[in-house]
């Protein structure tokens, strides 16, 4: 018998939330269990930002609920303020609070909590940590604000958008930084429109799209789900017959552009071990090979019917 | 204390007091970091003080009748721009939306940015006390309590009003356009930039419908108002309406993020702030209190030294003789018996406590004529009392002005003829009557300036 699963941490159900005509939010529900990183994911103006303030309070839902921990977030929003730490997008300090200061601010609000200077030291900021925020670097505000989250350990952190505007230094170090932070045992929600990062950091994802949770599930299962393909590309200096690579097996697709094979095959590992048998068979030898598995982006096209770029610039 | 992981019931303390001390005392220490707070706050109003200074520093004593308004103005500032132009720069750059995951409620917080302001505004007010003091030699208020306790009222008026303004405003901009629209009309119609007595009729009546009018009533009154006389009642009461008005509408109306936008009913609450203001100036017009105030008035102070070394005591009566008697000082010749009730009589006498303070020694000065002219049998020692109530009021340096201020237009304002609640019931013709005010006046100077001996 396999064993039960750990109780939900967060269970946000039919949750619904109009701005004027606009439908912003329509019936969401999902279930994040302790320990778990989970991503909101979708095009600008699908709806995670508007999920997440529910999620903390900010914004009362027109309809649905939000339990954290078995609390009602929408009966008892100050209590559940207690168990959940936030990173807002856009959100910043004043310019003349120093990293001491602000943390200590936001510290002396709980009873509970490692303190102003062990966070100082776990994030990295000792040496500005009486320097002005607005002497602070990207990555330097950005860990100033996830100790701003974790200042009164909670169990559950809500990153929105977290990695936005940061150097590829910074986006590495803030990722194993919220790996660190399941490690710990918490539960961590973040909103991201980044496919990448979603699918290299979260434990299962919500695809949104136009205020509808389209999908869940772990990032592999979506793709899987999806039932796109892999792909392979590759040039040969002799040119090969193209009734011997149809023939290969698991190809579904193959074409010949400008000198270029590029095969979609449903069996990566039998398709490569095929190809590279008949190259040596033959003699020919393999050039410009690319490799490439179907990602969260094939997934959303075969979910949304249109690319993710697409809807990133608001397109159809 | 929280418990959610590995299950368990989950029991929250919360123990915000220490926060909100915390954010209390970061709002304070970074207002003084912050170069536009500091200007704002501290350098305008001493630009302010350096104009008023440079138009009455030739009074005597300088600026001491412009004080209420000058400290009306620096509250003004903090709390109508200082402290919404702080509110909503926060709000902008998303921090209220920060704050507003702390588990206390908003109400708090804004409190303690309003309490912080109060702390702000009180240092700018005693920072122009003591400068008036030092560069122009203003004397320092009065009444000292009641100057504090004047500052508190009309500072926590005018925080509900900027509380206000921080909710109504999209943006600092708007802050600055809305807190002008309070700003201007005060400073040039409600008797804050330019004094009451100085403005048309018109002006003087529409002034009764804003706060800042009975702000600088308070505060003046505090500063050099009459001795031992309470805080004026009907002001305090004016600032505090309009005050509470501003201070509801506002936290009903508190925006912690920008995304928030008024929805129509919200100006139903500014539309309750302003009705205080309405109510206010109603009352105030229905209990005769907006009567215009006569340009004389509070002339006194433009009185000069000149003026004054310039009076005659040529061909005074003497004391003893039958005009304008005067007892020797009690304990030196005189006694004070059977006059006790009427000293006290004397002090609570309504026309002793005019708005106008040349009225009101007028008035006293009208007293000691009626008895003079009615042969009463306690002449001289009424005109004792009298000259001993007005020193006790305004001080020897301010009532030489005043009494110069009388001898020298002796036909200005109004003359008492009868005073039946102190028993001087009998009416005088009113030219006889302003002749003895000035017999008494001089009789009262010439002590004064050692030029006659008592």
């Amino acid at each position: 018998m396999a064993p039960a699963p750990m109780p939900a941490s967060v269970r946000v159900a039919d949750l619904a939330r109009r701005y004027g005509s606009v439908e912003a939010v329509r019936g969401v529900s999902f279930d994040v269990p302790s320990g778990e990183i989970f991503g909101l994911l979708g095009p600008n103006g699908a709806g995670k930002t508007t999920v997440l303030e529910c999620l903390l309070g900010l914004r009362r839902p027109d309809s649905g609920s939000v339990s954290i921990a078995g609390m009602d977030a929408l009966a008892n929003p100050r209590g559940a303020r207690h168990l959940v730490g936030a990173q807002l997008q856009g959100a910043t300090l004043q310019d003349k609070i120093t990293p001491r200061q602000a943390l200590g601010l936001f510290a002396s609000f709980y009873s509970n909590g490692p303190g102003a200077a062990a966070m100082i030291d776990r994030f990295g900021l000792a040496e500005k940590a009486d320097a002005p925020f607005a002497t602070l670097s990207g990555g330097q505000r950005q860990r100033l604000f996830l100790a701003l989250a974790l200042v009164n350990d909670p169990s559950l952190i809500v990153l929105d958008e977290p990695t936005v505007g940061l150097d590829p230094g910074s986006r590495r170090g803030l990722h194993d930084m919220i790996r660190a932070m399941r490690a710990s045992g918490r539960t961590v929600i973040l909103s991201t429109h980044d496919l990448g990062e979603a699918e290299s950091l979260c434990d299962r994802v919500g695809i949104l799209d136009s205020g509808r949770l389209a999908a869940v599930g772990s990032p592999s299962s979506l793709i899987a789900r999806a039932g796109t393909f892999s792909r392979i590309q590759f040039t040969t200096a002799v040119p090969a017959q193209a009734s011997e690579i149809v023939s290969l097996p698991g190809i579904v697709e193959c074409a010949l552009e400008q000198g270029t094979w590029v095969l979609s095959t449903s069996d990566l590992n039998g398709t490569m071990v095929a190809l590279v048998g008949l190259m040596a068979s033959r003699g020919y030898a393999l050039q410009d090979l690319q490799v490439s598995r179907p990602t969260l982006e094939d997934a959303f096209f075969s979910l949304a019917g249109r690319a993710w770029s697409a809807s990133e610039r608001g397109g159809p | 204390m929280v418990s959610l992981r590995k299950g368990g019931p989950v029991t929250v303390r919360a123990t915000p007091i220490i926060g909100v001390i915390r954010h209390f005392r970061l709002s304070l220490q970074l207002n003084f970091r912050s170069p536009q707070a500091i200007v704002y706050g501290y350098l305008v109003p001493v630009l302010f003080l350096v104009a008023f200074g440079s138009v009455f520093r030739a009074q005597i004593p300088p600026l001491l009748d412009q004080m209420g308004q000058l400290l009306t103005i620096t509250i003004m500032g903090g709390a109508c721009f200082g402290m919404p132009t702080a509110l909503v720069a926060e709000r902008e750059r998303g921090i209220w939306r920060r704050y507003r995951l702390l588990p206390v409620p908003m109400g708090t917080l804004v409190g303690s940015v309003m309490a912080s302001r109060v702390i702000l505004v009180a240092s700018a007010a005693l920072m122009q006390v003591g400068l008036a003091r030092l560069l122009y030699g203003t004397p320092l208020p009065a009444h000292p309590v009641q100057a504090a306790c004047g500052v508190m009222v009309v500072t926590i008026c005018f925080l509900g009003l900027g509380l206000l303004v921080a909710a109504l405003a999209d943006d600092v901009p708007a802050v600055q356009a809305l807190g002008q629209c309070l700003f201007l009309p005060m400073i040039m119609l409600g008797g804050v930039g330019i004094p009451l007595a100085a403005l048309p009729a018109w002006a003087q009546r529409i002034s009764g419908f804003m706060p800042g009018r009975y702000a600088v009533d308070v505060l003046q009154r505090a500063y050099g108002g009459a001795q031992g006389r309470p805080l004026v009642g009907f002001s305090v009461a004016a600032l505090a309406v309009i005050g509470a008005a501003g201070t509801i509408a506002g936290s009903r109306l508190f925006r912690w993020d920008t995304a928030r936008t008024l929805s129509r009913a919200s100006w139903a609450w500014v539309a309750l702030a302003l009705s205080a203001w309405l109510a206010v100036g109603l009352c105030a017009s229905v209990t005769g209190r907006l009567e215009p105030v006569a340009p004389s008035a509070g002339g006194y102070g433009r009185v000069t030294e000149a003026e004054i070394d310039g009076v005659s005591y040529d061909l005074l009566p003497g004391d003893q003789e039958f005009v304008s008697r005067l007892s020797r000082p009690f304990g030196k010749g005189a006694s004070m018996e059977g006059l006790d009730a009427f000293a006290g009589q004397l002090k609570d006498w309504p026309p002793s406590h005019e708005s106008d303070e040349a009225q009101s020694a007028r008035n006293l000065l009208c007293v000691a004529g009626i008895a003079d002219v009615s042969e009463d049998p306690h002449e001289g020692e009424i005109a004792r009392l009298v000259f001993d109530d007005l020193r006790e009021r305004y001080g020897d340096r301010r009532l030489e002005q005043i009494l110069t201020w009388i001898i020298l237009y002796p036909a200005k304002g109004a003359a008492v003829t009868s005073a039946p609640e102190l028993g001087l019931p009998h009416r005088f013709r009113e030219d006889i009557i302003r002749e003895r005010t000035v017999l008494y006046a001089k009789k009262f100077l010439g002590r004064l300036r050692g030029r006659i001996a008592d």
